[in-house]
């Protein structure tokens, strides 16, 4: 049991701090979004799990030689009260304090995700409400998805996921119909679509409250902002099934604009003409934008595969290191 | 006959027009529809508790305001949305804001 909670103990801080440290620059997530995506959820699942863990493990360890045995002989001369039984156990208070430890992160991470989850559940409510007031319905759509128009000249667009997805919505500006054309319109809309469709409001969720939970774990942002940028590549890609990477590029270009691209004041311009041809291509450092510009070849079967069955692993190991040994 | 949720646009957008408070039976005067004045008064108390309408009761019958503009309204939506409040995480997936501006920009020049 002490060497289990070691290597459980072990286990978490790998998972916590080196491996998003190394895996949010992994560059095969550009060529494989979803087999990254796998991976970084096993990983926050595998951390919880061997973080938790290993001190509930090492604090029942004086009780049995298995968890599930441990566990039900200290219920067992808890409630029957047999101190004779229990002085000969040699708790340590060492095993007490690990076994509260356990008990409240544990507590911690679960309640941090149901406050996360309300909370941004009844955001998303109170949004939807203003969406129905204050928006007309997108005419002539590309099919019966809901999309909404609400009057603002920022270009904008968003999506907000419902309980299923006929009850979500995407929501556009009408600076955003304004700036883009019909086709580059498309892929906005065929990008939003696929947020809601593959539900990654569910993918992110998680790593939010990890986040929210454990804010003073620097590699938690990683985590969060790495399954961030996962669900725009992977709903870039769903829009890429129906339009060229120029098309989805040019939206972007267009619809990032904070200030209207013809509004470059005077003080600017001379700037950007003085720019070198081709150097432009440097300052484009988000792997988002560069998988589209040049992409890459996807992730081989056999990698893919590894990815998949690596996840599963760290997802069984601690598991069943718990439930069997 | 109207839904409630299109009921609630047509009638707000009546108070929003409107430059000072309204009864119900002003509101189902005005409303095009041919609606009851019960339907109404359960329309405003729906917008009420939706925290969008003000009921002003020391008046005889009571009147209806709408709590903010509909432009505040709209202001108050793209703040949740371009993550300006601390509540953001309502985790609006968002097509910009994962490319920055100097990014945009530069993208905007390979382009033409």
């Amino acid at each position: 049991m002490e060497f289990l909670a070691l290597f459980l103990a072990a286990l978490a801080v790998l998972l916590a701090i080196p491996v998003p440290k190394i895996l949010h620059t992994a560059s095969f997530r550009g060529r494989s979004p979803w087999a990254a995506m796998v991976l970084w959820q096993a990983i926050a699942l595998a951390g919880g799990l061997s973080m938790v863990g290993a001190p509930i493990v090492y604090g029942l360890s004086p009780f049995g030689d298995s968890l599930p045995h441990a566990l039900s002989s200290a219920v067992q001369l808890t409630l029957s009260e047999d101190y004779e039984t229990l002085g000969q156990l040699e708790v340590h208070p060492w095993h007490i304090f690990a076994l509260c430890l356990g008990l409240f992160l544990g507590g911690h991470l679960l309640l941090t995700l149901a406050r996360t989850y309300f909370r941004v559940l009844g955001a998303r409510r109170r949004h939807r409400q203003l969406v129905d007031l204050l928006s007309t319905p997108l005419p002539n759509t590309v099919d019966d998805a809901d999309t909404q128009v609400i009057e603002h000249e920022t270009p904008l667009a968003y999506c907000l996921p419902g309980r299923t997805n006929a009850s979500s919505v995407t929501v556009l500006s009408r600076g955003l119909l304004n700036t883009l054309s019909q086709p580059e319109l498309g892929a906005v809309v065929a990008h939003e679509q696929t947020h809601l469709r593959q539900r990654h409001h569910l993918l992110t969720m998680a790593f939010e409250a990890w986040y929210r939970a454990l804010p003073w774990l620097p590699t938690n942002r990683y985590g969060r902002d790495a399954v961030l940028e996962l669900t725009e590549m992977l709903a870039d890609d769903g829009a890429l099934t129906r339009y060229s990477p120029e098309t989805l590029l040019r939206s972007l270009a267009l619809s990032s604009a904070q200030t209207p691209p013809h509004d470059d004041g005077p003080a600017s311009a001379p700037q950007l003409d003085n720019d070198v041809p081709g150097t432009s291509n440097t300052l484009i450092t988000g792997a988002r934008l560069q998988r589209l510009l040049a992409p890459k070849e996807p992730l081989g079967k056999l990698a893919v595969l590894g990815v998949v069955a690596g996840s599963a692993a760290l997802l069984a190991v601690p598991t069943g290191l718990l439930l069997l040994s | 006959m109207a839904s409630l949720g299109e009921l609630e646009r047509s009638v707000m957008t009546l108070l929003w027009d409107s430059e000072h408070p309204l009864s119900a039976n002003e509101v189902c005067e005005q409303l095009d529809e041919d609606l009851a004045v019960t339907t109404v008064l359960t329309v405003l108390a729906r917008l009420e508790k939706k925290g969008m309408v003000l009921r002003e009761r020391s008046s005889r019958p009571h009147r209806y305001a709408a709590v903010a503009s509909r432009e505040e309204h709209t202001v108050e939506m793209l703040n949740e949305v371009l993550g300006t409040v601390p509540d953001r995480e309502a985790v609006l997936a968002r097509f910009i804001g994962s490319v920055s501006e100097s990014e945009a920009a530069a993208l905007r020049r390979i382009l033409g």
